[in-house]
């Protein structure tokens, strides 16, 4: 279906766990630099796992100007936000500001927000005392009526608004002002590309000119973690972090764990350009599918729906930009995929990767792994992937392991999938094309 | 409005609800006045600040899906989400003989529960006399106390990725959390996506429950709650002027959304038709409404819009009406600001003042009473309305069920955080 009103991406916020500036992240793509390392934001010696892609010196306040009104209002109610919600709030001031849109400068009503998100843990100490309460008879018990008498009162008034998912997106609209559609997509890895997609249908309709799209996520706290590590495959390359996740490689263990957020600012094509705005990328295919029998058939029928859609052929594509988890079976449903949607292309356009270096960042990994593409196309080059370097025979893709590959062609290909099933596959076009 | 655009229609529904485990004995509740709030019972909330909620009652999955103990570590949500699902999808039919690629998802659903006993034993168990938890003695206690399928399936996005395994949903798959108005939300993004191609049909709705401690702790120290624990049923009283604050609900609520071509083809009942769909945010503050009201104002202006309707063709607004004395009254202020003179003369009432706030499943499940409305012609009414708030002065259908031909129903559903959704639900006709 022909769109009238086209969707582009003129500005870019990140805070990752390879760095939060545009050169920064760059210079570790192109390096290979590892943001994974052992955690350091508590002790993890009892886990199974001890490794994640940590932001080590991330401090919200230190992100937000006391000299502009609306960020000291904001800056006063950070106690009110998990980290991943801070993360989320601060990597939207960076959009905004690589956008070049100011509060003032834009209508508020047309300026919407989408945002992925997931479940966020309460911090375990928020409520130590009210469990010290609760557990006082000292037997081992769980003692409601104790936590009723003494326990709530012993909890903060605001508790249960720092763990809101919806929260990042509520705090952010009321930075910028932003009363156009607000939505919050809570599916983890697959939450960010779903909130693009729902944006760029949202533009082409016409309910709005403008949007922020992002993804923030902290897995590492007490209790996420704990939880996490009950579940997730994770990688158990304790003693090598920066060689822990490798997708595709016939090494890989599992996924490692990241934090941090991306926000994009999407604009419409006409409005963007009257503005003078700098633009990055155009969204031009869309589709969101589930994989029933997680063979990878469902997530190549997202890859073939997304291309057509976008009017483009397999061999337009520049690279696929994968989800690549590190994970035995999910890296080989997801390079099946690729092999079945592309067809004999698979042979010839390369396979990007970037957990490997971040870790998976969750809700935020769609939108941090596809700013990567948008440094990359600025640059010129596709950087390699890292770990991968005994390809594994079971995934028939060519993944991109050396060097500085020129950009050659205008498409890029993004996917993420969950285990469940739930694909999606996002295609950008380059912005001087 | 754009008139060659795709038509949406309702085609099945389904709801688990604390005034029933079916549509209709849900809507019968409704236009009878009947409270389906009590004394929680789900775990003891004797001492808590508000000490009653509207619980869904004596719920067996296995009542709804022969296999129903498979789900036994899913979330409560999800449980309720599956079974309302069945529901509809039996109602419309939608089983078999349809592209399963063309036929997608989108939830405004809740969290699982955390397991309370076992983490606040951890916590205590970590921090010993300290203010703070030591992290290696929590890990060991969580890894060793926790139940690891449990704990994957309070996952969020689990909810929608079950369904669509389940139901065979092989369409897009979405699932929201914009709190309170979260299922509103879903409906009205689903509907755009029929709108646009991207499916024939849609599965939406949403579910949750927060009746457990962690929640009503946190709405409590809120002060979100009301706390009239002498007379619970008389504890929700949206609009009235000794309104204290909500009731909690919870359950689950699910419409089959279809291509009005795609339903006469396959000969499928048509309950009604979504015309409006309006979503704005107040982008003002996290739990308070702007005094002006303008994110409600301009979420229904939208949906009004997008309907091609002009208010005098409006036969009830189904309020969300939480009875918070905030909401309730600038709701109230919306309606009348995009209503004008009309705002006096249409129907307004909250379900919830007798199922309580049923949060991200609150707006399907009142969306549906707005279908069965449409389809039985009685408006149920406002229970608990004794005293009038100067604020509120519009016709709420105090506490008797009102027989009304409608044609068109605005829904509203506004959450935490000020994200507003308007829905148009509309009486089918060629």
């Amino acid at each position: 279906m022909p769109h009238s009103r086209r969707a582009v991406i003129t500005g870019c916020g990140m805070l990752t766990p390879i760095g939060s500036d545009a050169a920064t992240i760059w210079d570790a793509l192109t390096q290979g630099r590892s943001g994974i390392a052992r955690i350091s934001a508590f002790d993890p010696s009892a886990l199974p796992c001890h490794i994640a892609g940590e932001i080590r010196d991330f401090n919200a306040r230190k992100h937000l100007d006391n000299k502009v009104e609306y960020e000291k209002t904001i800056g006063k109610s950070l106690k009110l936000m998990a980290r991943t919600i801070q993360l989320g709030l601060i990597a939207a001031k960076y959009a905004m500001r690589d956008a070049g849109l100011q509060r003032g400068s834009y209508e508020p009503t047309r300026f919407g927000i989408v945002f992925g998100s997931s479940m966020i843990a309460i911090e375990v100490n928020d409520i130590v005392a009210a469990s010290q309460a609760a557990t006082a008879a000292g037997d081992g018990s769980v003692d409601l009526l104790r936590w009723g008498d003494t326990g709530i009162e012993t909890i903060e008034p605001t508790w249960m608004l720092k763990f809101l998912p919806n929260m990042a997106a509520c705090h952010i609209s009321v930075m910028y002002d932003l009363q156009g559609p607000s939505n919050s997509i809570t599916q983890d890895d697959i939450a960010s590309l779903n909130a693009l997609g729902e944006a760029y249908r949202h533009i082409a309709r016409g309910q709005a000119d403008a949007f922020l799209v992002g993804g923030a996520d902290s897995k590492i706290s007490l209790l996420s973690m704990a939880r996490h590590q009950l579940f997730l495959p994770l990688s158990r390359r304790n003693d090598d972090p920066a060689g822990a996740c490798r997708p595709f490689d016939r090494d890989r263990d599992g996924m490692v764990l990241g934090e941090g957020a991306t926000v994009l600012a999407v604009e419409e094509y006409e409005s963007a350009r009257k503005r003078g705005a700098r633009i990055l990328g155009e969204i031009v295919g869309f589709a969101s599918t589930f994989d029933a029998k997680r063979d990878g058939s469902g997530l190549a029928r997202a890859i073939r729906l997304a291309l057509a859609e976008a009017g483009v052929a397999p061999d337009e594509l520049n690279h696929v930009n994968a989800h690549g988890l590190g994970v035995i079976d999910l890296d080989r449903r997801e390079a099946q995929a690729i092999r079945q949607a592309l067809g004999p292309a698979a042979d010839h356009v390369p396979v990007f990767a970037a957990k490997s270096l971040v870790g998976n960042m969750g809700p935020a990994a769609g939108v941090t792994e596809l700013a990567f593409d948008l440094l990359a196309w600025q640059q010129g080059h596709l950087p390699p992937t890292v770990n991968c370097r005994w390809p594994d025979p079971e995934c028939p893709v060519v993944v991109h392991t050396e060097g500085l590959r020129p950009i050659r062609k205008p498409y890029v290909l993004k996917i993420a999938f969950t285990d469940l099933g739930q694909s999606v596959a996002v295609v950008l076009r380059r912005n001087d094309s | 409005m754009n008139k060659n655009r795709r038509r949406v229609v309702i085609t099945g529904m389904g709801a688990i609800t604390p005034l029933g485990h079916s549509v209709s004995t849900l809507y019968e509740a409704q236009i009878n006045g009947r409270s389906g709030v009590d004394f929680i019972r789900h775990f003891d909330a004797r001492r808590f600040p508000t000490t009653f909620a509207a619980e869904v009652k004596e719920f067996d999955l296995a009542r709804f899906l022969p296999d129903g103990e498979r789900y036994r570590h899913c979330g409560v949500n999800t449980r309720f989400a599956l079974a309302a699902a069945q529901q509809a999808l039996d109602d419309a039919n939608a089983h078999r003989g349809i592209d399963r690629t063309r036929f997608g998802i989108y939830l405004g659903n809740g969290e699982g529960q955390n397991e309370f006993d076992h983490l606040i034993r951890a916590v205590a168990i970590a921090a010993g006399g300290s203010p703070e938890v030591d992290a290696g003695r929590f890990f060991q206690a969580a890894l060793r106390d926790f139940n690891p399928k449990r704990e994957y399936e309070l996952e969020m996005y689990t909810t929608s990725g079950r369904l669509a395994e389940r139901f065979e949903l092989l369409g897009p798959n979405f699932s929201c959390l914009t709190a309170c108005a979260a299922s509103s939300q879903a409906i009205g993004e689903a509907v755009e996506l029929i709108r646009h191609g991207d499916a024939d049909l849609m599965l939406a709705g949403g579910a949750h429950s927060m009746i457990h401690p962690f929640g009503v702790t946190g709405f409590n120290r809120l002060t979100a709650l009301s706390t009239r624990n002498d007379a619970p049923q008389k504890a929700s009283r949206p609009f009235d002027l000794h309104r204290d604050g909500f009731v909690l609900g919870e359950g689950s609520g699910m419409v089959v959304l279809e291509e009005l071509e795609h339903a006469r083809r396959r000969g499928a009942p048509i309950y009604a038709e979504i015309t409006g769909y309006g979503s704005t945010a107040d982008a003002y503050r996290t739990t308070d409404s702007p005094p002006d009201g303008h994110g409600a104002i301009a979420a229904i202006r939208w949906a009004l819009q997008d309907s091609g309707l002009t208010p005098e063709e409006i036969g009830y607004v189904n309020a969300h009406g939480t009875s918070t004395e905030v909401n309730d009254r600038v709701e109230t202020l919306a309606i009348r600001e995009t209503f004008g003179p009309h705002a006096y003369r249409v129907a307004v009432s909250s379900n919830k003042s007798m199922m309580g706030h049923l949060i991200a499943a609150a707006g399907v499940v009142e969306l549906i009473i707005s279908v069965m409305t449409i389809r039985r012609g009685v408006i149920p009414p406002t229970i608990n309305y004794e005293t009038p708030d100067p604020n509120c002065d519009l016709d709420y259908v105090p506490n008797t069920a009102r027989e009304k031909r409608v044609h068109h129903v605005l829904s509203n559903s506004f959450g935490f955080g000020g994200q507003n959704v308007s829905l148009i639900v509309s009486r089918f006709v060629e």
